[in-house]
């Protein structure tokens, strides 16, 4: 799916925060939004991915606007997928569980947490695995439906280096295989991992390198 | 089914606090309406013993004030379609040592209608005890109704709680009591297809009475509308303290699950997923309120019915019918106060999972 921001202007309140910026996030591309704190990394991607309306600008998904997509749920459920900096794993539910209730077909559960390596900790709780696990079932829950997108905010704002990595690896690996991913962090190794970069600056893209 | 089970159970505090505000909340409309029922039901039980038709003062507000003359009876009792008449007369007075009990006077036809345990019918200055007062006074052999002394000539038992708890006297002794003749005329019909034509005929002959179908009589009586309306303000005034204490919870347990409708959200269930999965939370809730308030409602019932304290005169029955609209106002209190709370968890911005600022 291709995403393209076109004059994207964000405030909160007063408060001038993303200054017009033009974007195109390709099919299957593995995207980094780098760059300092507050500098509108997640501002940007919230717009870029149905979460937050821009003030100003507009943003098209394979050229429909969000109001053509049709049902946002169905259009979210369908085609993006999200990780947090948190994992929103619901406590009640066993990992597994959790990935089956964004699962369409659930006979993709254990295949796709075989491959993240989860395979036998899905019946246990997230208070009972590590972090590091914690954030592969949100991954898994995340790419159960094989979106062509996943939007990942952070997603290893909790976790040592060693585990962050082994995230960045993941994402690799599935976007090798098709999935497009946008992920905003202010970790430059996130960088190495990347084709396009795009580096943030107060609110401007400083500039896009591709490899 | 399984998934909210295990939603309830991580919420354990919660979830009891729900369960125990419902469950009272039930248990307050079982019993108000058990018991008002009840005594409506008694009450209407007694005049139909015997009643097709109903004959009182005119325009009275109330039974107990109720004054007819008992010299008519007669040329009622031969029109055509009446098989018997009988007169009533209800009074209340004090039986040393009870501060008030329920007398009744009527006359010597209506006997037979009492099933007696022990003795005999009353002769005049002779009474019969209802079985509970027998055994509330221990098996007296006098006794005395506003310091007037009667020989008690025997015992009777009553499903009727106000007349198991009370005292049968002849109609002319209960007239000299409480200073009327009658205060209601019972009329057995051998035809009720006659009923309409009768209590014409017996409205033109007795103009200071009123003659109505004991059915009618029932649904006008305004005892019964008091009760009945006072049943149902207390009851809905429960109902309405249910949803209220639902609504307050269930807000709270949306609050602290904020993050998991929000994940659900951006996973894109839709809102209406979200608001089923919180109505079967408290839906289970409820059918276990509903079956706990029940069985209290059921114990405490049987626990007035047999305290001495009340002579018998509460007496509420769960009927079937009853059991039935409690179930559907337990599940509409449910619904109800859970509607807001999970309109307001499916409305939760998956925004605000999103970590702002800083990083
Ligand atoms: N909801 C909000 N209300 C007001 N200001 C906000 C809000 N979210 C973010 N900001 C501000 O916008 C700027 C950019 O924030 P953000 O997009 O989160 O940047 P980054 O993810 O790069 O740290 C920051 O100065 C932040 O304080
Ligand atoms: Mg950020």
């Amino acid at each position: 799916m291709n995403i393209i921001g076109s004059a994207l202007e964000h405030y909160y309140g007063q408060e001038y925060i993303l200054r017009g910026i033009d974007i195109e996030i390709k099919a299957g591309s593995f995207t980094a939004i780098i760059g300092e704190s507050g500098s509108g990394k997640t501002t940007l991607l919230s717009i870029l991915s149905t979460l937050l309306n821009p003030t100003l600008g507009s943003v098209t998904f394979d050229g429909k606007t969000i109001a053509e997509v049709g049902n946002i749920d169905t259009f979210r459920r369908h085609n993006i997928g999200f990780v947090f900096q948190f994992h929103y794993l619901i406590s009640y539910l066993t990992l597994r569980e959790n990935v089956a209730l964004a699962a369409l077909d659930e006979t993709l559960i254990d295949p796709l947490m075989e491959s993240l390596g989860i395979e036998r900790l899905g019946g246990r709780y997230s208070d009972e695995v590590s972090g590091g696990e914690r954030q592969r079932a949100a991954i898994a829950r995340a790419l159960i439906n094989r979106p062509k997108i996943v939007f990942a905010d952070e997603p290893t704002g909790n976790l040592d280096s060693k585990n962050a990595l082994g995230v960045y690896e993941l994402f690799k690996r599935f976007s090798d295989e098709g999935t497009g991913f946008v992920v905003a962090s202010h970790d430059k190794k996130l960088a190495e991992y990347a084709d396009t970069i795009i580096e943030m600056e107060d609110g401007i893209v400083k500039k896009i390198y591709q490899r | 089914m399984i998934t909210p089970l295990k939603a309830l159970r991580k919420n354990r505090f919660k979830t009891a606090l729900i369960f125990m505000s419902m469950s009272v909340s039930i248990s307050a409309i079982f019993l108000i309406s058990a018991i008002s029922g009840g005594v409506v039901s008694m009450y209407s039980a007694m005049l139909k013993t015997d009643g097709d038709i109903i004959v009182t003062q005119k325009g009275i507000a109330d039974t107990f004030f109720s004054d007819i003359n008992r010299s008519q009876m007669g040329s009622i009792a031969k029109m055509e379609g009446v098989k018997e008449v009988t007169a009533l007369i209800f009074g209340a007075a004090p039986v040393d040592p009870l501060p008030i009990v329920g007398i009744y006077g009527v006359s010597e036809n209506r006997f037979k209608s009492y099933a007696l345990t022990q003795g005999s019918s009353p002769q005049m200055g002779e009474v019969m005890l209802g079985s509970k007062i027998y055994e509330t006074l221990k098996h007296p052999k006098t006794i005395l109704i506003s310091k007037k002394k009667f020989v008690v000539s025997g015992v009777f038992k009553s499903k009727i709680g106000f007349e198991d708890g009370g005292v049968v006297m002849n109609v002319e002794d209960g007239g000299a009591l409480f200073h009327k003749s009658a205060s209601i005329f019972l009329i057995t019909l051998s035809d009720l297809g006659k009923s309409d034509s009768l209590i014409k005929k017996i409205n033109t002959l007795l103009p200071e009475g009123e003659a109505k179908t004991t059915d009618s009589f029932i649904d006008s009586y305004n005892q019964f509308k008091i009760i009945k309306t006072s049943s149902d303000v207390i009851g809905a005034m429960a109902f309405l303290m249910g949803i209220l204490g639902i609504v307050s919870m269930m807000s709270m347990v949306v609050n602290d699950r904020k993050g998991e409708f929000g994940i659900m959200r951006s996973i894109g269930l839709s809102s209406r997923t979200i608001i089923f999965k919180l109505l079967s939370e408290t839906l289970i809730i409820a059918v276990l309120a509903f079956a706990v308030a029940w069985g209290v409602s059921q114990g405490v019932l049987e626990l007035i019915e047999h305290a001495d304290k009340f002579q018998g005169y509460i007496n509420g029955e769960i009927t079937f019918t009853l059991l039935c609209n409690v179930f559907i106002v337990s599940v509409t209190m449910a619904l109800l106060g859970t509607l807001l709370p999970a309109i307001y968890a499916a409305r939760i911005d998956p925004m605000s999972l999103i970590q702002r600022g800083g990083a």
